[in-house]
């Protein structure tokens, strides 16, 4: 079937099985490999991208459903060039080591950013807990949102 | 691991969805996917038929008649948590619904969703019992409603008809002088619970306790009622430690949770008597207007 | 549009990333091995047993032939006439049962999971639907699923020429134990428990294979800890050279030692991928992760230890019985049972001791390196020991651990098992971390707590690690060495080919900090490459904390020769001598005059009538770095010094207990940690966290499970649950900087933290536990463990909860 999104602000047209998530799609169709496949089941979150502004898990949406939406990646997120605050925050604190997790990582911090103000260390650690990580132990990630939510604020 | 393949109907009215759920045997909803595409995932779930809902309008309603709040099923659990009206008319799902995994679980799952699964570790089928809900189920040739008594029958098995679709949730509305409260114990924040209870109390002018409510999550293979174990609480005028564990002790018998890698048996048990007392506790300060 | 709030952000963070790597990390433009896609690729699933213990009498896959996008289908049956097989190398032990083993199963499956079949097909979908239509005869035989019943008299045999179910079984004996203990003033012995864990990197294992039968060469993409050893391995199996199989390892998502072995199932692409036009690729999904993957730790400990009254530890003995599951795994999957035997007299002096290793093969999937690598349960049964003679003996267990340690002026120490410990004084490390946490008020401040009906805890625990080891002892072939190709481009920029392979180390940033320090070029213009196995002859990957010591003596010592190379150019271009000739940030000086590099090396290669008579053209050296301190095996005795050089560290806990649901809360963590010279603090410090955050995961969260009949219950992240955001508690971390002797003075980093963590939560946790008399002797200590400890020895669950 055909299914028409608006991805990182482009309209993209895919032709896919139902059965593919979205995250099929924009790895196997879209060229998108920025979002990664982890745990395909929703308990990692490693595939966090935003849909309609929203984090999802994008292997539990099945590709007919974003027919219409609004869909932004990691690569919708700063450029190498001119890297997003938080991407500049997540380096200047050590938040990624792999680099694996890190695409769920800015997804879901994205949204925490454009939800709650002034979030509290533990406020972050209490939405970021959708996204696993193996590599840090947590503290440069928390540290960088944290500088980034202080400097928003602050704005 | 990938889905096996499906037939997507994407239905445009209430009609479409349970002519179709009616017709085809093994055809399931698909309202949140967060319970229902990790099955088919892990391909422990073939429906040959999946029946996307998340196009049918006025599913996600919230509805004040007299003393009943009616919330719709496609009301995702992000809204449940954060809505104003909802915390207000309904904070038992308010608060139990934060538990429900994460973030971008809760932006997709639904209310629907949660309760016609019927998952034995998951929070709001006990909040529903323990409010003594009703769900409205509709058909092709009509709809009924089915009180949470008569909901869960089994692990992951309600009484919802095939060609049923759960299409709303009534709850009582809160009175000035009722308390809730869920608790649970989860290994990490937003796993499924090990044990969970929702706690209700509802208190006379004179703060005796007229009505006292207890339902516990991840204790047998539906949500348990353990309303009887708080019968002590009826009469009293205020909440002591013998009563409390009193109150434990009749939960501790009225459980039979089967163990396995997550908690023993004995494990959840006590942990139904710990988060038992904490609820009460705070369900009774709620219905003083102590802590709201 | 509305501006968002994170649009609006700004941030302090400079704009130049701390690492190089961190730019395609940060914006979804790294390359893993699912991120490639060459065209035509084709997808590879393969069929797995669904039994723990079983004959195959068929496989049928002619209806997974028959499904439209399905290419191809193998058995195992059918692969082995024309692939070889996998050995472990190591003929020359004669306890070691000598097994082969194919790249798909034939006749027999030994775990639920083992590989069976394959399918190729033009999707990952459409294999799996492919694999539904395979149809699968078993016998089912019984399991064994515990190393104890393995063991048994009467046990089912998993070889059925085997007298037993043991695989390995040795026993070294070192000094005079009988005398020991027979000397001792007293003798305590206690077992203890090991679970078996994950590593669970975020990404998966994964190969992609490319074949061009024209050259019959063979491209392999591997998210693989070591190409260059995975590179030998596939040649033995695919009968191909070294010549023609170039094994790359692109971007990894971590690795943690469970990349490190040889799987069967790279192999079977290299072998599929030989047989088909396209290439062809298999990425392991999270349930094969978890139940066919790698698992690790299983081990039970029987400990005898012989003291006097003063806490002098006299001898000890061990018998560990070492679960494997399959044995089928290359390189061995027992080696780091045989480390957990090297390494446990740990930083005391006695010479007496005594140990039994019996590796019992069992219907699960097998165990393999994991961080630390055995080290970690030999460290936690020598600091519980510790810990059990200070209670005997009613004293300091840190008074027992002076009393013991090898005293500073003994270093370089030779140990029982013949490791020569090089490092920092242990007492003085220790001394630095009681300092650190005023350790006399904590003490009295924890009894305080503990008088008032706190369930509260302080432990401490050190170690000293053998880190970048020589390998051949327990793979039969690989050494102590690695490569370096470093080259000065004619534009004075440099490329660094490296034998180690980062997989989230941040390898691109630490080595070119090392090859500026040596050339005086801006980091920026050095580009690091590993993984690759056409531009450098050999390497040894990346494990046992070796990179630093390793990859990077290499990259100094061939950056050391460049520049002296270079000298001598710049030294002919300014009409003087090398030893006149110096480097200074980017230009070289003699006397008055002076070149830039880049200049010096566009000599090098495009006006090379400006080099010196008869030196050879270009900038560009590949060497070969070994320490030649470690042996390849043991010797007569069974001694060995297998590490080029070691690391220490010492770390304190505190916690407290909820005795009602047995969470326990880390208050306080405090490791002080001995590298050697540190190359970039921050970069070491992610390392150390994320090591301290396994140790957390592997002692409060994370079991593999089986049932009683091998079928797996840890299926799932849901199931496995390693530690989210906020379940890592905060951690002090203080530097010791003892240099090796090594080129750089380096010594390993990336696992101390993991190997000295769980025996100090373990011991708090046991200090804790004081007041009711609860021993720990078990290596989880989860909530629902923790409250059965509690539980038997007598404490109530109180529903009122704690009173405070």
């Amino acid at each position: 079937m055909k299914i028409s999104l608006a991805l990182n602000g482009e309209s993209v047209d895919v032709e896919a099985e139902p059965r593919e998530s979205l995250l099929d799609v924009l790895r196997d169709q879209l060229g998108l490999t920025g979002t990664h496949a982890s745990c395909e089941q929703g308990s990692c979150g490693v595939c966090t991208v935003l849909l309609d502004g929203q984090s999802v898990m994008s292997c539990l949406v099945f590709v007919p459903q974003v027919e219409g939406r609004t869909v932004r990646t990691i690569e919708g997120v700063g450029h190498p060039e001119a890297l997003h605050p938080l991407q500049a925050a997540l380096s200047e604190y050590h938040g990624l080591q792999c680099g694996f997790c890190t695409p769920g990582v800015v997804m879901s911090a994205l949204e925490l950013l454009d939800t709650v103000e002034k979030p509290s260390r533990v406020d972050i650690e209490r939405w970021m807990s959708g996204v696993l990580c193996r590599c840090t132990g947590y503290s440069g990630i928390v540290d960088a949102v944290n500088a980034v939510a202080a400097e928003g604020a602050a704005t | 691991m990938k889905a096996a393949p499906f037939e997507y109907v994407l239905a445009r009215s209430l009609t479409e969805a349970t002519d179709v759920l009616g017709e085809t045997e093994d055809a399931v909803v698909l309202a949140g996917g967060q319970s229902l595409v990790p099955l088919m995932n892990l391909r422990l779930a073939q429906p040959s038929v999946v029946v996307d809902i998340n196009g049918i309008s006025d599913l996600n309603k919230v509805e004040r008649l007299n003393g009943t709040v009616r919330l719709g099923s496609m009301c995702r659990h992000r809204r449940l948590e954060t809505d104003p009206e909802i915390t207000e008319l309904a904070p038992l799902v308010s608060e139990a619904v934060v538990h429900v995994g994460h973030v971008q679980i809760r932006n997709r799952g639904t209310l629907g969703g949660s309760l016609a699964h019927a998952d034995p570790l998951s929070e709001l089928p006990a909040v529903l019992m323990a409010l003594e809900g009703e769900i409205e189920a509709t058909s092709a040739t009509g709809s009924r409603m089915i009180a949470a008594r008569d909901f869960y029958v089994g692990t992951f098995t309600t009484t919802l008809e095939p060609g049923e679709l759960l299409t709303s949730v009534s709850l009582p509305v809160p009175g000035t002088r009722d308390g809730f409260a869920w608790d649970e114990f989860s290994r990490r924040h937003g796993d499924f619970a090990v044990a969970g209870i929702a706690a209700v109390v509802s208190l006379d002018e004179s703060g005796s306790c007229t009505y006292a409510r207890l339902v516990g999550a991840g204790l047998g293979a539906t949500p348990v009622d353990l309303s009887g174990s708080a019968d002590p609480l009826i009469g009293l005028g205020e909440l002591s430690d013998e009563v409390l564990l009193a109150v434990a002790d009749g939960v501790a018998e009225g459980v039979d949770p089967t163990g396995d890698i997550h908690g023993s048996a004995e494990y959840r048990r006590e942990l139904a008597q710990l988060l038992t007392v904490r609820t009460l506790r705070t369900a009774w300060k709620r219905a003083e207007g102590v802590d709201r | 549009m509305t501006v968002t709030t994170s649009e609006r952000a700004r941030t302090t963070a400079t704009s130049v990333p701390r690492r190089r790597e961190d730019t395609r990390f940060l914006t979804g433009r790294g390359s893993y091995l699912g991120d490639l896609r060459p065209p035509g690729l084709l997808h590879l699933a393969v069929m797995r047993s669904t039994q723990a213990h079983a004959r195959i009498n068929s496989i049928d896959v002619t209806n997974a032939l028959a499904l439209p996008g399905v290419v191809a289908a193998f058995t195992g049956a059918e692969l082995a006439e024309t692939t070889g097989r996998f050995s472990h190398h190591l003929p020359m032990i004669p306890t070691l049962r000598q097994i082969e083993w194919g790249v798909l199963a034939v006749d027999k499956v030994l775990f639920v999971g083992e590989a069976i079949a394959a399918v190729v097909a033009e999707s990952r979908h459409l294999a799996e639907d492919a694999l539904s239509l395979i149809s699968v005869d078993y016998e089912d035989l019984p399991p064994v699923v515990d190393a104890k019943a393995g063991l048994a008299e009467d046990a089912p045999l998993l070889y059925e020429d085997w007298p037993d179910n043991l695989f390995l079984h040795m026993s070294a004996s070192h000094g005079d134990v009988d005398e020991a203990f027979a000397q001792a003033d007293a003798v305590l012995r206690e077992t203890f428990t090991h679970h078996r864990v994950a590593a669970l990197p975020m990404e998966g294992l994964g190969a992609m294979g490319e074949f061009e039968a024209a050259t019959g060469r063979l491209t392999l993409h591997v998210s693989t800890q070591s190409p260059h050893m995975l590179r030998t391995t596939i040649c033995e199996v695919t009968g191909l050279s070294e010549a023609q199989v170039r094994i790359v390892a692109p971007d990894m998502g971590g690795g943690f030692g469970v990349k490190n072995h040889f799987m069967r199932e790279e192999a079977l692409v290299a072998v599929v991928a030989m047989r088909l036009p396209y290439p062809v690729v298999w990425q392991q999904d999270r349930f094969e992760h978890l139940t066919a993957g790698i698992h690790s730790r299983q081990q039970v400990h029987e400990a005898e230890v012989a003291y006097r009254e003063n806490g002098k530890i006299l001898g000890l003995r061990a018998r560990i019985v070492a679960d494997v599951g399959s044995p089928e795994l290359y390189m061995l999957g027992c080696a780091p049972a045989v480390v957990t035997t090297g390494v446990m007299p740990n930083t005391y002096d006695f010479q007496n001791y005594e140990v039994e290793l019996q590796c019992v093969v069992t219907n699960k999937c097998p165990i393999g390196g994991y961080r630390g690598f055995g080290q970690p349960q030999a460290i936690f049964t020598m600091e519980r020991l510790v810990d059990l003679i200070a209670d005997e003996l009613k004293m300091d267990p840190v008074e027992v651990r002076r009393i013991n340690n090898i005293d500073v002026d003994a270093l370089p120490f030779t140990t029982a098992t013949g490791a020569i410990l090089d490092c920092g004084g242990f007492n003085e490390q220790l001394d630095e971390l009681l300092d650190a946490i005023d350790y006399p008020v904590l003490r009295a401040q924890v009894a305080a707590e503990r008088e008032a009906g706190k369930f509260v805890g302080l432990g401490v625990a050190q170690m000293v690690e053998p880190t970048a080891p020589n390998l051949h002892s327990l793979a039969g072939q690989f050494g102590g060495f690695e490569m370096a190709l470093l080259t000065v481009q004619p534009d004075g920029h440099v490329s660094i080919h490296v034998g180690t392979k980062s997989q989230g180390q941040g390898h691109e940033t630490v080595f070119a900090k090392l090859a500026s320090e040596v050339l005086s070029v801006p980091a920026e213009m050095i580009e690091v490459h590993d993984g690759d196995t056409r531009f450098l002859p050999y390497g040894m990957g990346t494990w046992g904390s070796r990179s630093a010591v390793m990859g990077g003596g290499a990259v100094l010592k061939a950056a050391t020769q460049v520049r002296d190379k270079m000298v001598a150019i710049a030294a002919n271009m300014l009409g003087s001598t090398p030893e006149r000739t110096e480097l200074r940030e980017g230009v070289f000086h003699a006397g008055e005059g002076e070149v830039p590099l880049a200049e010096v090396a566009g000599a090098a290669y495009l006006h090379t009538f400006l080099l010196p008579p008869g030196m050879e053209p270009g900038l560009s050296v590949v060497v070969g770095y070994d320490p030649g301190n470690t042996s390849p095996f043991p010797d007569e005795s069974g001694k060995l010094n297998v590490a080029a050089t070691y690391a220490s560290a010492a770390a304190a806990a505190v916690v407290e207990i909820d005795p009602n649901t047995g969470v326990v809360t880390v208050r306080d963590l405090t490791l002080v940690h001995d590298c050697g010279r540190i190359i970039d603090e921050v970069i070491l410090e992610g390392q150390i966290r994320g090591a301290i955050a396994q140790a957390i995961g592997a002692t409060f969260f994370e079991e593999v499970r089986y049932d009683e009949i091998g079928q797996p219950l840890t299926t799932t992240l849901l199931d496995y649950t390693i530690p989210g955001f906020g379940d890592i508690p905060d951690s002090r971390i203080i530097h010791r900087e003892t240099p090796s002797n090594l080129l750089g003075g380096f010594r390993g980093a990336g696992e101390g933290a993991i190997i000295v963590t769980p025996a100090a939560l373990a011991n708090a946790v046991h200090d804790a536990l004081r007041p009711v008399g609860a021993k720990v002797t078990q290596t989880n200590l989860g909530p629902q463990h923790v409250r059965r400890l509690l539980r038997e020895n007598g404490v109530k669950a109180n529903p009122l909860g704690v009173t405070t």
